[in-house]
């Protein structure tokens, strides 16, 4: 290439790049090399930052409370990208087809996407509280239950799962839904109506052109799909922290959670940058797949 | 429905069609079913919101719970300016997230144009590394970049925030917007102008973004959303007094315990935090289905 275009080329990328560096790249850089030291926020003026190997690694894999949330983001993870998913194909069907009042529709599934957080956390805070909600008053009135539900604050588990966990996990559901259902319907309408007027002539039922047609040619969609669910969803913040910030004793806790009170709240710079460091390896392995197949798409174009 | 009412309807008379006929009504009543569920599921606490910034605290509180409101008023909405400095905090937050938001898809456009259009020494890193930043879980990298905004001396202030929302929103820019430039820029659009004795730059700037309003726009919108929404880093980066963004007022205040005291104020606080991302929303949900094909689905 020229001289003067390859020129033009790296200044039109530059602060990109440079934002991407300096606010990407360098932080990742500085937080796995920050796991490999001693960074007690309340000690670095005394005591400097040492370096001493893997040992946050060590201290905080065996932190009993590091392992529950390792748990608990697995299984949160899990439930919530599986019912998404297939709430997610209903649902961009239920988009997709005709009918008067589709548009009103739309705009109503994709309504948690437009609440801000903070505002679907405060809500829900409510709706689950234990003597304020109105969903424990409906339950009572109806006769189904005869004391209230403790959503987001009984302790006792069953087979491993707790109340609370399955709170947080219908909060994130409905969190996570529209982005999902507007992923699927992309995916839905590339997909040559002609094929299903042949499976209808055919004789083959809704279900089956659903299974037959819709499924497998969704299918690279669905795996794009899948890599990027599970890496947010490993990395999810937002909702876990501001509805029960980890709570009751750790059983809604997750990874990203403990990460930030390690940092923010106990000031212990290491052990955060340790448990990113997990989050960091666990998300990079499903991102290698990941980019591998952004960039496979690339050169295809 | 005809199946349904004949005597043996269980039993395919007329061959697989019949058949599939009788399939097709279970499955589409079974559809309805669950799609009305999660309606429900979805509109409920939108709905309880927009309910309760409408009545009294003491009608909010009625045990059993009034499902439809008895009485309407908008007290709330007139007493909301008293206890929330709420048009300080709208206008904090349109201020960062539209400058993020344009700054955002400016710097973005431009890279995204040379990647979509040339193949020059070190692209492919850019792009992985680019690729990385959006999908690595920023909470990975909190706190160093707390601290890079902090030793640049912009904790609490707008350009903070600013600085730091661009960082995030800035490989969603680019991607989307390389997508973009492939699909409906072809290159002979730029050609016939550099013919014309364009340069390279003054053909992106004359004939690219011209033909390109659609996208730009709709990136600048997605953008100005996720920063008018966000809360982590409003929350860490700028939570001095008058100049925090409106959800990080609302969250301050429920912290504060006004979210219980005063809950129809707090919902109406909540109504008018939700309103600005619903007009934006409604601005690119036409957009969103083919944006999301061609930016990262493929």
């Amino acid at each position: 290439m020229e001289r003067k275009k390859l020129i033009f080329c790296y200044l039109m990328v530059a602060p990109s790049l440079l934002f991407t560096v300096v606010l990407g790249i360098l932080p990742m850089l500085a937080s796995l090399g920050i796991s490999f030291l001693e960074y007690d926020l309340l000690r670095v003026r005394d005591f400097g930052t040492p370096f001493v190997g893997v040992d946050n690694y060590i201290t905080v894999l065996t932190d009993a409370r590091f392992i529950q949330s390792v748990w608990n983001t697995l299984l949160i993870t899990g439930l919530v990208v599986a019912i998404v998913i297939a709430l997610g194909l209903l649902l961009a069907q239920v988009m997709d087809a005709e009918y008067r009042g589709r548009a009103l529709i739309r705009v109503l599934i994709c309504a948690p996407w437009f609440v801000p957080p903070v505002v679907a956390a405060a809500i829900w805070s409510w709706m689950l509280s234990t003597s304020r909600s109105p969903l424990n008053a409906a339950l009572m009135d109806a006769g189904i239950i005869d004391s209230n539900i403790r959503f987001l604050s009984d302790t006792e588990t069953i087979w491993g799962i707790s109340i609370p966990l399955l709170s947080v996990t219908a909060v994130r559901i409905w969190n996570g839904l529209p982005f999902v259902v507007i992923f699927i319907l992309a995916g839905l309408q590339s997909i040559p109506k002609s094929l299903y007027e042949a499976g209808s002539i055919d004789g083959a039922s809704v279900w089956n052109q659903f299974r037959f047609i819709t499924l497998p040619l969704l299918k690279p969609i669905l795996g794009v799909l899948l890599l990027l669910l599970l890496i947010t969803g490993i990395g999810h913040f937002e909702i876990n922290y501001i509805m029960t910030g980890g709570g009751p004793q750790g059983q809604t806790n997750v990874m990203a959670v403990y990460a930030y009170q390690q940092a923010f709240n106990s000031f212990r710079f290491d052990y955060a940058a340790a448990a990113s460091g997990v989050i960091f390896v666990i998300t990079g392995i499903i991102c290698f797949f990941y980019i591998r197949a952004q960039l496979k798409d690339g050169d295809d174009a | 429905m005809s199946d349904l009412q004949s005597d043996n309807f269980l039993r395919p008379r007329n061959g697989p069609l019949a058949a599939a006929r009788l399939n097709n009504t279970v499955t589409r009543i079974t559809v309805i079913v669950i799609t009305a569920l999660t309606l429900m599921y979805i509109l409920m606490p939108v709905y309880w919101m927009l309910k309760s910034s409408f009545q009294s605290a003491n009608d909010i509180r009625a045990m059993p719970p009034q499902w439809l409101p008895k009485e309407l008023s908008l007290q709330a909405y007139r007493d909301l300016g008293e206890l929330i400095p709420i048009g300080r905090y709208i206008y904090n937050s349109i201020f960062v997230s539209l400058v993020a938001a344009v700054l955002s898809t400016a710097i973005g456009s431009s890279a995204a144009y040379v990647l979509s259009r040339f193949k020059f020494p070190g692209m492919s890193i850019i792009l992985v590394m680019i690729l990385m930043t959006q999908i690595i879980p920023p909470i990975t990298r909190a706190f160093p970049i707390y601290f890079t905004i902090q030793s640049a001396n912009l904790l609490n202030t707008y350009l903070g925030l600013i600085v730091a929302y661009v960082g995030f929103s800035l490989p969603f820019s680019v991607l989307l917007l390389r997508g973009y430039f492939q699909n409906n820029c072809p290159p002979d659009l730029e050609e016939a102008a550099m013919v014309d004795g364009c340069s390279h730059f003054g053909a992106f700037l004359r004939v690219i973004l011209p033909v390109s309003m659609p996208g730009l726009a709709a990136v600048t919108i997605f953008t100005f959303l996720n920063a008018w929404n966000d809360f982590l880093w409003a929350s860490l980066l700028l939570n001095q007094g008058a100049m925090k963004t409106i959800q990080v007022g609302i969250g301050d205040f429920a912290g504060e315990g006004g979210g219980v005291q005063y809950i129809n104020i707090f919902m109406a606080a909540c109504v008018v935090a939700t309103i600005p991302a619903l007009i934006m929303f409604l601005f690119v949900q036409r957009w969103l289905v083919s944006g999301l094909t061609s930016g990262s689905v493929k």
